[in-house]
C-alpha cells in the first residue's frame, strides 16, 4: 500500500497497466448509450443542442438575461457543469453495477469510475461540435483562446474524478447517498454561473461561492475561453488548480482505504 | 514457497432486524453490550497455510465450511479482515469460470476483455486467440454472442482463456462439474502440464 506521496504515481502506473480494460470499458459504455435508439450516438449533439435551446428561449426571451448570443453563453456553462453532475451521479451505481466483475476477478475499483470520466469526458468533447457550429453560424468567431482548453479543463477533470469517487464510495455504504448527491446538485446548479453572470449575484455570495464551490470558477475558465476569449487569470486559475489536486486527493484515500470492504458490503 | 497465509480471518456482518422500540434497543444494549443490530460471523479464522511450489493443494471441506471463501481470499478478491497473505507469482482462478464475461459480446471479444482484466495487452493475446478458440472446440461459434452458448461451451471458453494466461498459480474450485469426459480429460491434460512444469494447483 503506497503512502501519501507515492499514491498518484502508483496510480498512474496501475492504470496503465489495465490501460485495454480502461479502453474497452469506455468503448462498450460509449457504444451501449444510443444502442437502441435510432439517431443513436447523434443524440450526444442533439440533446445538449436541444436543452440549450429551451433555457435560452426561456431565459433570454423571458427572464431577459441581457447578454448578447445567451444561447452560446448558456451551451459554455452547460457542458462542463454536465459533464461535473453526470459523472458524478452515474458514480454512485458504479460498484454495485460492477459488483459481480471484481466479486471474481481481482481488480482496483477506482477504474470503474475512471472509465466512467472518461467517457463523459468524450461526450463532453463530441458535445462541442455543435457549440463550435452555432458559434460560427451566429456570426462569432472562435477565439484563438479556446486552444487553452486542455489546460484550462484540467482542474474540472480533478474535481471530478475526486467528487466521484466519494460518493461511489459513500453509496456503498448508505444507499440514501443517492438521494442527497441528487439534491444537493440540483444546488449546486443554481450556485454555479451557469444560468448567469458572476455580475447578477449579489458580491458577497460571490465572494463565498468563489471560494467554497470549485466549480464557481471553472465554469467561468471555460466560458471564458470559448465565449470571451479571455484566458483565465493565472492566480485564481493555479489556485483552482490546488483546490482540485486537493479534492482528488481527498477522493483518492478515500475511496482507496475503504476499497477493500465493499465486497463485504454488497 | 508459492503463497502464505498467516492468520487469516474474514469476519462478515450479519445484519438482523432492526430494533422497534426504544425498549429492545436498550435491552439489546445492556445483553449483547452494543446496539448495532448485526452480529459477527467468522467464515474462517486463523487459518495458516503454507504451500511451496511445485505442489497440487487440496482443499476439501462440507458446504458453508469456507472453501471459497479461502479462495476468493487467495485469488485477491477478498480481502481478509485480519492477517497476511505472502504471493510469489502471477494467479489465474477458475473460481467461477468465465469470470467478468459480458454476455452480449461474443467468444473473441470476451477473451480481450478476459485477458485485459489479467493486465494483458491486446497484442499479447491476439495471437494466442485461435489457440485458446481451438481449444474449446468453439471455432464455430467464435463470433456469436456467449449468452447462446450452453453451459458447456462457457465452461470450455472459461476455462480455455483463464488457462492460457500461463499463471505462476492456478486456483480451482468445483468448476469441472460441467464438461463431458472428453472436455474432462482436456482439463487434466492441462493440469499435468502445469505439474511438470511446477506450477502450484490450489
Amino acid at each position: 500500500m503506497p503512502n501519501t506521496i507515492t499514491l498518484i504515481p502508483y496510480l498512474v502506473v496501475q492504470t496503465l497497466e489495465y490501460r485495454d480494460y480502461l479502453v474497452q470499458s469506455v468503448l462498450r459504455d460509449l457504444r451501449t448509450k444510443y444502442k437502441r435508439s435510432i439517431l443513436g450516438y447523434a443524440w450526444t449533439m442533439l440533446h445538449p443542442l436541444a436543452m440549450m435551446s429551451i433555457l435560452a428561449v426561456v431565459f433570454s426571451g423571458i427572464m431577459r438575461i441581457p447578454v448578447q448570443d445567451y444561447a452560446i453563453f448558456l451551451f459554455c456553462g452547460m457542458l462542463p457543469y454536465n459533464f461535473f453532475s453526470s459523472t458524478s451521479l452515474m458514480s454512485l451505481h458504479t460498484i454495485r453495477a460492477n459488483a459481480r466483475l471484481f466479486g471474481q476477478v481481482p481488480l482496483p475499483k477506482y477504474l470503474f469510475v475512471l472509465s466512467l470520466t472518461c467517457s463523459n469526458f468524450f461526450n463532453f468533447l463530441v458535445a462541442l461540435i455543435p457549440l463550435i457550429i452555432l458559434t460560427l453560424s451566429l456570426g462569432r468567431s472562435i477565439p484563438l483562446a479556446a486552444l487553452a482548453f486542455p489546460i484550462v479543463v484540467l482542474p474540472l477533470l480533478m474535481v471530478t474524478i475526486g467528487v466521484s469517487l466519494i460518493l461511489a464510495t459513500s453509496n456503498v455504504f448508505f444507499e440514501d447517498t443517492r438521494h442527497l448527491s441528487e439534491v444537493a446538485l440540483h444546488a449546486l446548479y443554481f450556485l454555479t454561473p451557469v444560468l448567469y453572470r458572476r455580475e447578477d449575484l449579489p458580491s458577497y455570495l460571490v465572494d463565498i461561492l468563489s471560494v467554497v464551490n470549485p466549480l464557481f470558477v471553472q465554469i467561468e475558465f471555460v466560458r471564458g475561453i470559448f465565449f470571451i476569449g479571455a484566458l483565465p487569470d493565472p492566480t485564481s486559475f493555479l489556485a483552482n488548480l490546488m483546490l482540485s489536486l486537493v479534492i482528488l486527493r481527498l477522493g483518492l484515500k478515500i475511496f482507496k482505504s475503504s476499497e477493500e470492504k465493499f465486497l463485504y458490503f454488497i | 514457497m508459492a503463497f502464505e497465509l498467516r492468520d487469516i480471518t474474514v469476519r462478515y456482518r450479519l445484519y438482523k432486524e432492526r430494533p422497534t422500540s426504544l425498549k429492545e434497543t436498550m435491552i439489546r444494549l445492556l445483553r449483547d453490550r452494543q446496539w448495532r443490530y448485526f452480529s459477527l460471523f467468522d467464515a474462517i479464522s486463523k487459518v495458516n497455510l503454507r504451500v511451496p511450489r511445485g505442489n497440487v493443494f487440496g482443499i476439501i471441506g462440507s458446504n458453508g465450511s469456507g472453501k471459497s471463501t479461502l479462495l476468493k481470499v487467495l485469488s485477491g478478491v477478498l480481502s481478509p479482515s485480519s492477517g497476511a497473505i505472502i504471493r510469489n507469482g502471477s494467479i489465474s482462478s477458475l473460481i467461477e469460470l468465465g469470470a467478468g464475461f459480458d454476455p452480449e459480446l461474443n467468444a473473441v471479444e470476451n477473451i480481450y476483455l478476459h485477458a485485459s482484466l489479467h493486465r494483458k495487452s491486446r497484442a499479447q493475446i491476439r495471437d494466442r486467440i485461435d489457440h485458446i478458440i481451438n481449444f474449446a472446440e468453439l471455432s464455430e461459434f467464435a463470433y456469436t454472442p456467449v449468452k447462446y452458448y450452453s453451459s458447456g461451451m462457457f465452461a470450455r471458453l472459461g476455462f480455455s482463456a483463464a488457462v492460457d494466461i500461463d499463471p505462476d498459480i492456478l486456483l480451482v474450485d468445483e468448476i469441472l462439474a460441467v464438461g463431458d469426459e472428453r472436455f474432462q480429460e482436456k482439463c487434466q491434460g492441462v493440469f499435468s502440464r502445469f505439474l511438470t512444469k511446477g506450477r502450484p494447483l490450489s
